[in-house]
């Protein structure tokens, strides 16, 4: 009888090792499991992709062009002690997931081979290290290449019977690193047959047992602490080394557990589905550090997580499942500070041995937290609290903060002796992180940045490494740094890729005189209309122009007059892939942090007056009585006749000898937006506050001399009616074209919950109702809270309104229903940013929307896709908010700088109150700032807290009571915060 | 049962009559003189021949025979009762025993009998047939039965209260239909099933399951033995159906087409070994099988013919009785069917004793598979 087979890989050896099979298990998420095969074809002509090789450089597969890509790897590596002839380095998974800043350093690691098999396990273990080295291997300087040695016939190697897939994978590293050093040495043997350069390829592995098999086959192989020794200024390189591995083997032996256990995926999957558990991102009180908070979406109210067993090792950030506790356990949320340097102050960080999870002093904290709420009647309704069971995702990301001085044993900067110190993140809600350097005298005082690796469940708390030194703590560079790295904020210069998609002229580039130029094409002429822009003193990137006249019939024809960033800006090159990661420009004190290259920004889009520049025009025609009877859309060509500042402009207004048309246009812009303005107002717009100050700086070294508060003037808002005006015409019309997929900004209303706390202030301090049913309610009910003797009170409700509110979001059309689309704040139907295209992304992704609505071109596919554009949204709203983070924190610092040395008594009011403290808010700076009872005096006086009345009766010395809404005079002196070493403003009660 | 419609076999009268004496004989002489009474076929057999499947085997017989067999297997929610219900939501609150069991205490097998029917599905092929056609619904349903009838491979695919495996069995026969498949489906699903691998299962208890991506952890679907010697201890596995038929007194395992078209009888046995029994198997089901010798033509004899002098019974009754009286002269008349109790007792007896017949097959089975 005849014999076949039909099976393929039996006969695989005959004539057929270009093929072979991977076999994995794959589970849905639907649930179903699958057993799949996967056939792997294997090449020859895959490259070393080393400048040595003329062999490779022949075989390598072409491109479309017929060329082959260029090779990455230098003929000349570098070298060191142990391979005198340079090196091609081929670390392992655990040596990318250990030493990942490491490898990102300039100054060393060059030439390394990335294999496949090891990018892919970096992707399984750590996503966010996997787009690290992917950053990595496109940095053409740091000439890192991905080989496929999974591809490669000669490195492929098949799992042996019995042999773990860890074993398989450590096998083919090595086998690879065999390869490509016989590889190498052939090269240049073909080269010059004399040469004896003949570079290493270096494996670089902590893995003892495979240290000891490369030794065996006789393969180089060294750890990854090895190689660092051998580099200059090893001992800060070896402190960038994750703490991670080592950690798990000198702990090992001990066997006392702080926390509990972490609870299996699968079981808090099954548990989140059937509901008896619950996902959600926990975040940590900025006043308390031991309390966290997790929004579900079971529950209306956040679940309060009290103190550290409970939150079980999250970190604030991360997204945790979390299980309730029964109800006698149930909390209120808590009216103290507490604050980890005061508690925790006396921790060793080099001895855990006698660590507790809570130490005595936050097991006292948290006593006198439950005295207090056991004491409280019908107020403090217990809320359910919840314990932490297990963490689907880390959000740790990258810290800044400082060595705690108390931590430190030697600060000796010559002792090399490597010891553990903690490091106090700036961001107060992150716990305190253990590091151990060698470099411990020399970061003292610095502004370092650091990662969390780990978080053990027998370590009280986490354990990270450095990652770099920002400079002094208070220098202006390293503060700026700081915050930008805190905000996310990408202040690197724009590469190469992005400068390229700029215009060629440069800045002589100029509108093209003949109007047959394609860039005409569809344009409106509109240079002759008297066009001028309002913008602060100073501005460069000047977005938006106006210009108003009277027409035959008695109605206004006005134009709002965009820059239009998208003539530059073309959909998904290398720009728009910056700007849309960017999505807005920072503004800090002293410093502007660009979406766009300067080039676009301050000039080419810029309209600068006297000169011609493209636009995107929003053309009405007003009514005397400020009603629309048309809007019209055009990309136009302006000349602007003159650059104002409010001030500027609102002297030339109220400059009655100035007779001319353009002054007069600015006269009827004025008069249109006032009626605006109240029609506006009339629909329930919210008039809202918020603390601004401006700092003013010396002009040479931009140190800050003094700090006002804004002044709006008329013309303030003559601009933001008509931009209001121009961003809903633009909104209708563009959702009009595009149902779907129109980018638009809602302000949702904020729940009735968000109001409880301030309506029961005002009821109890003042007696007056705050009605929040709608906008307009509250509107006319903030009208009302005013104090006859205070002119400053109803500003004070009106900031501390403004933090009940949602914040803004971007969405596209299509994700919410139309009733959703609805601006509280504005009390518009409609919403949308069009009128700031060179500061934020999402104006120029509605010019785009809005110049396909007009048939000028057709719409990008991107912006189609409602998918993609649900990611631009999430991402622009994050960078938007971070963006107000960091300007914020910009000002504090440079409040903080303009007031340092000076004593000043100003007035205040009380914003807040807690049992142990209060926050006063300083109208005069724009700060507000905490004041501990222990501030007051000391020892810290008894005190009696109302919760009912919002009253502190301080006892003692002090003997005076506080109240809220109070206006106090305080003191303000500076000094340097303990916990975040930043200069912070100081008050004291007078 | 099951009417072999497709055994036309294209034997004169004589030929059928004389293949039935010596089939008849003692010791018979078979069609392949070569054979005994039990030998079986020669077959060509290997397994893991589908890459996806999570088993397969394919068996060839020498006659050109072929079959293909592929198993799949699928995580399934389970249908569950009210009151086991509520019993799991009160689980996932972390506060109940997780180890009840309804059964009651004492029971060490979690899964057994908790296996269900509908957790096995299988379907037959057979080229030239309509998936309704009797054969293939008559052959899938003797096959699902004998699978069903041991209990032990529904309660593995048990994997906690709230989710079970579901199993296709795919069976293709690749060639037509020369002799009754039954025997060789049955074998290459056994060497398939034997050879069906499940992911390794990584949860606990009544959690949704979650399974180890690694192929290579996964579990046998029938657990190996360990070590050799402990015989005593081996693990239950797949049931295998051989075909017996009678002819006379002579019992002939394996029939080839041409002798099954003189059968008297054809019995299907189903049996597997289990972990009960310490030696010899376990007899799982038993079947008849309409032979196709009822379709032969039957012979026309001398006094009965016309032509050679005869006279053609005038009714059909005296034609009845006249054949009655030939049944031993020699000339072919099929076969009226039935088996005597004693001989059912024999053929069964046969196949389950110690080293009969299903320990040989059994074995020689999972010979392929081990070597």
């Amino acid at each position: 009888m005849e014999y076949f087979s039909l099976k393929r890989s039996t006969a695989a050896d005959q004539g057929q090792s270009n093929l072979s099979s991977k076999v994995y298990v794959r589970s849905t998420k639907s649930g179903k499991v699958q057993k799949i095969v996967r056939e792997v074809y294997l090449r020859q002509d895959i490259p070393c992709s080393s400048n040595l090789c003329r062999a490779c450089l022949e075989i390598a597969p072409t491109d479309y062009s017929q060329k082959v890509s260029p090779f990455v790897l230098s003929d000349t590596p570098a070298g060191s002690k142990k391979f005198p002839n340079g090196q091609y380095l081929v670390p392992d998974t655990n040596a990318f997931l250990t030493g990942m800043d490491l490898f990102e350093l300039e100054t060393a690691f060059h030439d390394v081979i990335v294999l496949q098999t090891v990018l892919e396990e970096v992707k399984n273990r750590s996503l966010p290290l996997y787009h690290r080295l992917i950053a990595l291997t496109k940095n053409e300087g740091k000439r890192f290449y991905v080989f496929f040695n999974e591809f490669r016939q000669e490195t492929f190697v098949t799992r042996d019977s019995g042999e773990s897939i860890n074993d398989r994978n450590d096998r083919a590293v090595r086998k690879a690193v065999q390869w490509y050093n016989q590889h190498i040495a052939a090269a240049v043997a073909a080269k010059s047959p004399l040469s004896k350069r003949i570079p290493s390829v270096a494996m670089i592995t902590d893995d003892r047992d495979n240290l000891r098999k490369a030794k065996a086959d006789g393969i180089p192989a060294l750890t990854l602490s090895d190689f660092v020794s051998g580099l200059e200024n090893a001992d800060e390189l070896l402190d960038m080394i994750s703490a991670a591995q080592e950690q798990r083997e000198v702990r090992s032996k001990k066997a006392e557990m702080f926390y509990s256990e972490h609870y299996s995926i699968s079981k808090m999957m099954t548990g989140v589905k059937a509901g008896t558990l619950h996902q959600g991102i926990f975040n940590v009180s900025p006043y308390n550090y031991l309390e966290g908070s997790v929004h579900v979406p079971a529950f209306d109210k956040s679940l309060l997580i009290l103190g550290r067993e409970n939150s079980n090792r999250a970190v604030s950030g991360d997204v945790v499942v979390v299980e309730i506790l029964p109800k006698d356990l149930w909390k209120t949320p808590s009216t103290k500070i507490i604050e980890e340097e005061t508690v925790n102050k006396n921790d060793n960080a080099e001895a855990d041995d006698g660590e507790n999870v809570t130490s005595e002093r936050e097991r006292k904290a948290l006593q006198e937290e439950v005295k207090r709420v056991h004491g409280q009647t019908a107020e403090g309704r217990p809320q359910p609290t919840a314990r932490v069971v297990g963490i689907i995702k880390r959000n740790w990301r990258q810290y800044v903060g400082h060595i705690d001085r108390d931590s430190v044993r030697s600060t000796s900067k010559s002792s090399r002796q490597q010891q553990t110190v903690f490091l106090v993140p700036m961001d107060k809600r992150i716990p305190k992180i253990r590091i151990k350097t060698r470099q411990a005298g020399e970061l003292l005082g610095q502004r370092v940045l650091a990662t969390i690796d780990s978080w053990d469940r027998d370590s009280r708390y986490p354990v990270g490494h450095f990652v770099r030194s920002l400079g002094e703590l208070e220098s202006k560079g390293a503060e700026t740094e700081a915050l930008l790295l805190e905000w996310d904020v990408q202040y690197k210069p724009f590469p190469k890729t992005v400068l390229d998609c700029l215009p060629a002229e440069g800045h002589d580039w100029k509108v093209p005189a003949s109007t047959d130029d394609p860039g005409w094409k569809n344009r409106k002429d509109l240079r002759d209309l008297l066009v001028c822009s309002i913008d602060p003193p100073g501005c460069v990137d000047i977005d938006d122009a106006l210009h108003a006249t009277k027409l035959p019939n008695g109605n206004f024809h006005v134009g709002v007059h965009i820059a239009d960033v998208s003539h530059f800006v073309k959909p998904n090159n290398a720009m728009d892939k910056e700007a849309s990661q960017r999505g807005t420009t920072v503004y800090l004190v002293d410093k502007r942090i660009d979406m766009l290259p300067m080039l676009l920004g301050t000039d080419l889009c810029s309209l600068k007056p006297y000169v011609e520049r493209y636009a995107f025009s929003v053309l009405w025609e007003i009514t005397p009585d400020a009603d629309i009877v048309s809007a019209n859309f055009t990309k136009s060509v302006i000349r602007s006749r003159e650059a104002f500042s409010y001030e500027q402009a609102q002297i030339r207004i109220d400059d009655k000898s100035q007779q001319d048309d353009l002054t007069n246009g600015m006269r009827t812009l004025l008069m249109l937006s006032k009626k605006l303005k109240q029609k506006r107002m009339d629909a329930g717009a919210l008039n809202l506050a918020s603390p601004e100050v401006k700092v003013q700086t010396e002009s040479e070294t931009s140190d800050p001399v003094d700090v006002q508060t804004k002044r709006l003037l008329d013309t303030n808002s003559l601009v933001e009616e008509f931009m209001l005006l121009a961003n809903i015409s633009v909104a209708g019309k563009n959702y009009e074209a595009f149902p779907q997929t129109a980018l638009l900004r809602r302000h949702a209303a904020p729940p009735k919950t968000n109001f409880e706390e301030l309506g029961n202030q005002l009821k109890v301090k003042r007696g007056l109702e705050l009605r929040t049913d709608s906008s307009k309610a509250l509107a006319d009910s903030l009208d009302k809270c005013v104090d006859a003797n205070e002119p400053f009170f109803n500003t004070l409700v009106r900031i501390m309104a403004t933090r009940c509110m949602m914040s803004a979001e971007y969405f596209s059309a299509g994700t919410q229903a139309f009733p959703e689309f609805r601006h509280y704040g504005l009390a518009s139907e409609i919403y949308t940013h069009f009128t700031s295209p060179i500061r934020r992304y999402a104006d120029l992704e509605a010019h785009r929307q809005l110049a396909a609505a007009i048939d000028y071109e057709t719409l990008d596919p991107s912006l189609q896709v409602k998918s993609k554009l649900e990611g631009v949204c999430k991402n622009i709203n994050v960078r938007h908010r971070n963006a107000q983070m960091a300007g914020r924190a910009s000002i504090e610092y440079y409040v903080g700088q303009a007031l340092k040395g000076k004593d000043i008594v100003e007035e205040g009011f009380i914003m807040k109150i807690f049992s142990n403290g209060f926050v006063v808010f300083v109208p005069r700076f724009g700060i507000e700032s905490l004041i501990r009872l222990r501030d007051l005096a000391t020892p810290e006086p008894d005190a009696e807290f109302d919760a009912e009345n919002y009253v502190l009766n301080v006892k003692g010395e002090v003997n005076r009571s506080v109240e809220l809404f109070e206006k106090v005079q305080v003191r303000i002196t500076d000094e340097i915060e303990e916990s975040t070493g930043k200069r912070k403003v100081k008050l004291t009660l007078v | 049962m099951a009417p072999s419609q497709p055994a036309h076999v294209n034997l004169s009268p004589a030929e059928l009559s004389f293949l039935r004496s010596t089939l008849s004989q003692n010791p018979p002489i078979r069609l392949d003189h070569t054979k005994g009474p039990k030998d079986f076929r020669s077959m060509r057999a290997e397994y893991d021949v589908l890459p996806g499947a999570n088993g397969s085997a394919r068996i060839a017989l020498e006659d050109g025979t072929e079959a293909l067999v592929g198993v799949k297997a699928e995580v399934e929610k389970s249908q569950l009762k009210p009151v086991e219900r509520l019993e799991i939501l009160s689980f996932a609150g972390g506060d109940v025993d997780m180890d009840m069991d309804m059964d009651g205490a004492g029971n060490d097998d979690e899964s057994s009998g908790k296996g269900q029917n509908s957790w096995i599905e299988m379907s037959v092929e057979i080229p030239g047939y309509r998936d309704d056609d009797s054969l293939p619904v008559f052959l899938a349903s003797m096959l699902t039965e004998s699978l069903l009838a041991s209990g032990e491979l529904k309660d593995r695919l048990y994997i906690n209260r709230r989710f079970h495996w579901k199993l296709y069995v795919d069976i293709l026969l690749l060639s037509p239909p020369l002799s009754y498949p039954l025997a060789l489906l049955s074998m290459t699903t056994h060497l398939a099933l034997l050879t069906t691998r499940l992911p390794a299962l990584k949860s606990e208890k009544d959690e949704d399951p979650l399974f180890d991506d690694d192929w290579d952890a996964s579990v046998n679907l029938y657990p190996k033995q360990k070590g050799k010697k402990k015989t005593g201890q081996s693990l239950e596995r797949p049931p295998v159906i051989v075909l017996a038929m009678a002819v006379g007194s002579n019992i002939i395992f394996d029939p080839c087409k041409e002798e099954l078209a003189v059968a008297d009888a054809v019995l299907a046995i189903a049996c597997a070994k289990g972990k009960s029994s310490s030696s010899g198997a376990r007899l799982v089901s038993l079947r008849t099988i309409d032979p196709p010798s009822h379709l032969t033509p039957p012979g026309v004899p001398n006094s009965m013919n016309s032509a050679t002098g005869g006279v053609a019974p005038t009714t059909s009754a005296e034609a009845l009785t006249q054949r009655e009286l030939l049944a031993t002269s020699g000339v072919w008349t099929p076969p009226r069917g039935g088996m005597k109790r004693g001989l059912i007792s024999e053929v069964v007896k046969m196949v389950v004793q110690s080293g009969g017949i299903a320990d040989e097959v059994i074995d020689a089975l999972e010979a392929i598979e081990v070597g």
